[in-house]
């Protein structure tokens, strides 16, 4: 349990707020590249302002002010031609990488360096980008991606599919050097041992799972600091994914989708996508209005929601259950939430930082970020006592052979 | 009755006769989840779990009591938490997790949940 105080301290975002400060320190994604289809106007609501990007000096993207009501709902999305600029309000520098268009809105003069991570260097043919909406504070968001625990509970599956079938979807994969789907070791060894080691851009999370025969499985995902996780989807891909706050009870998943060997089918990836989605917005089309489209019979026989198949409604359905901002008042930490108490604590000493002034103290903020590669995110089943070498010889093995330059 | 509690009817009998009897209810302002667990007798607790706050309305009635979807935490019907299947072998943390709970009674067709002058002026 936390303070109201604190809770407001590590949730509220806006102009003038504590961790809206941190936030404002780093490139945030603003929109999806096909928004530009959207007109020479396209409205952008980030961090609890009211924005538009428009062509700049040299036909630059930036993001402008733009004039809206008081009232105006979280994800409102004018028409191009019904978009006025405020021409005295702030504006922002854009940049854009594999599909998303970023927005730093900060007060220093030059934003940071973007890390070289995989999703970053990757070429374009290998990244895919998408996102959608959650109706919940930002960090619960956050929170639920660096819990190692509720994979074997919220996204169980009481029978397997067919792993062949599962191109583009988290956990159908088998178990690299097995013929376990992820599915069935989640389900079976649901009390992972989980640790967390602080690193440059954030926190590295290791999740055993102790198997009989005197083999392990091993998850390794990641924290990049201060709102995103990379964590492995398939052999083939990871993904990264920000949590973005649009104001302070609703956010964006913005998710890259990263291919080590073969280029990604972001025709299938977006089609997949689409059918969950209503554009402009990216509202999920199970929502809490209509129950996640929740069925009793399927929770009693096939999944632990009852929610259907799709990860992401899981996940949408346990936030958005919280309130839009979680009472963390009323929580009950476990041994499970490790990663989570340790991420509140870089967060909040992210927050002293930047209130006296002291920049370079915060991850990833020095030249030096442009340097950190990686993060490793992978899956692999080892010999327990042989659980690290596997574990990173498995990611190795995949950057080896991978077309572009995955060297960590 | 204690003149200082009053039972207030919170659903019907007929509401429970489903395959999955649990209903929400929500009492001066405050979500609580009604279910009959496997012994056919009611509990009336905290709709949020006391771990991250998930809404139990969605739990798993299993096992004679509700069970939390995000990480398996087990309720019986008085709200103590029976099983967190997430914490590490031999955890005993479960016996200090209690979520509210509000008595219930079952009379001609109604269920009535008591309801104490003091909660009610909260």
């Amino acid at each position: 349990m936390i303070s109201k105080q604190l809770n407001d301290q590590i949730t509220r975002i806006g102009p003038g707020s504590d961790a809206g400060m941190v936030l404002r320190h780093y490139w945030q994604p603003a929109a999806l590249i096909e928004e530009l289809d959207h007109g020479d106007k396209v409205p952008v609501n980030l961090l609890g302002e009211r924005l538009a990007l428009v062509r700049g000096a040299n036909n630059q993207l930036i993001l402008a002010t733009r004039i809206a009501t008081i009232d105006e709902p979280a994800t409102h999305y004018p028409a191009s031609k019904d978009i006025l600029i405020d021409t005295l309000g702030p504006t922002y520098p854009v940049a854009e990488r594999k599909g998303i268009l970023f927005a730093y809105l900060g007060k220093q003069k030059t934003p940071p360096a973007f890390p070289n991570f995989d999703c970053f260097r990757a070429p374009d043919s290998h990244v895919f980008a998408f996102k959608g909406l959650w109706q919940c504070n930002w960090l619960q968001a956050l929170e639920v991606g660096i819990d190692p625990a509720h994979a074997s509970f919220l996204h169980r599956f009481l029978e397997d599919e067919n792993p062949a079938e599962g191109y583009g979807k988290q956990f159908r994969d088998k178990a690299e050097g097995t013929n376990m789907p992820i599915t069935q070791v989640l389900r079976e060894y649901p009390r992972p041992d989980i640790t967390v080691d602080e690193t440059k851009f954030g926190l590295k999370i290791t999740a055993l799972r102790h198997m009989d025969h005197g083999l392990t499985h091993v998850r390794i995902t990641n924290q990049i600091f201060p709102q995103a996780i990379c964590i492995p989807m398939s052999r083939e891909m990871i993904i990264t994914q920000w949590h973005v706050p649009v104001d302070d009870e609703t956010c964006y998943w913005y998710t890259m989708f990263t291919s080590f060997a073969k280029p990604v089918d972001k025709a299938l990836m977006r089609a997949q996508r689409l059918k969950e989605h209503s554009l402009p917005t990216y509202a999920p089309l199970k929502n809490r209005a209509n129950d996640y489209h929740y069925n009793p019979q399927e929770q009693a026989t096939q999944t632990y929601t009852g929610m259907g198949l799709d990860i992401n409604v899981h996940d949408q359905w346990a936030v958005e259950g919280m309130g839009r901002v979680q009472d963390r008042t009323q929580e009950h930490l476990g041994r499970s939430d490790k990663a989570i108490i340790r991420y509140r604590r870089m967060l909040r000493a992210a927050i002293a930082a930047a209130a006296a002034g002291n920049v370079s103290d915060l991850p990833m903020l020095g030249p030096e970020a442009a340097d950190i590669t990686g993060p490793v995110s992978n899956d692999a089943i080892a010999d327990t006592h042989l659980w690290q070498d596997i574990s990173r010889n498995a990611d190795m093995t995949r950057r080896a052979h991978c077309s572009w330059d995955a060297t960590v | 009755m204690n003149a200082q509690n009053d039972w207030r009817v919170i659903a019907t009998t007929e509401q429970l006769n489903v395959a999955r009897p649990v209903l929400a209810v929500t009492l001066d302002n405050r979500p609580y989840v009604l279910f009959r667990d496997d012994t056919g007798s009611l509990g009336l607790i905290g709709r949020h779990c006391p771990h991250r706050g998930a809404d139990l309305l969605y739990g798993r009635l299993e096992d004679n009591g509700l069970r939390c979807p995000f990480h398996g935490w087990h309720f019986d019907r008085t709200g103590q938490c029976m099983e967190q299947p997430a914490e590490p072998e031999g955890s005993k943390m479960y016996t200090q997790i209690k979520v509210p709970m509000i008595q219930v009674r079952e009379i001609g067709g109604e269920i009535q949940a008591l309801i104490s002058q003091s909660e009610a002026l909260q």
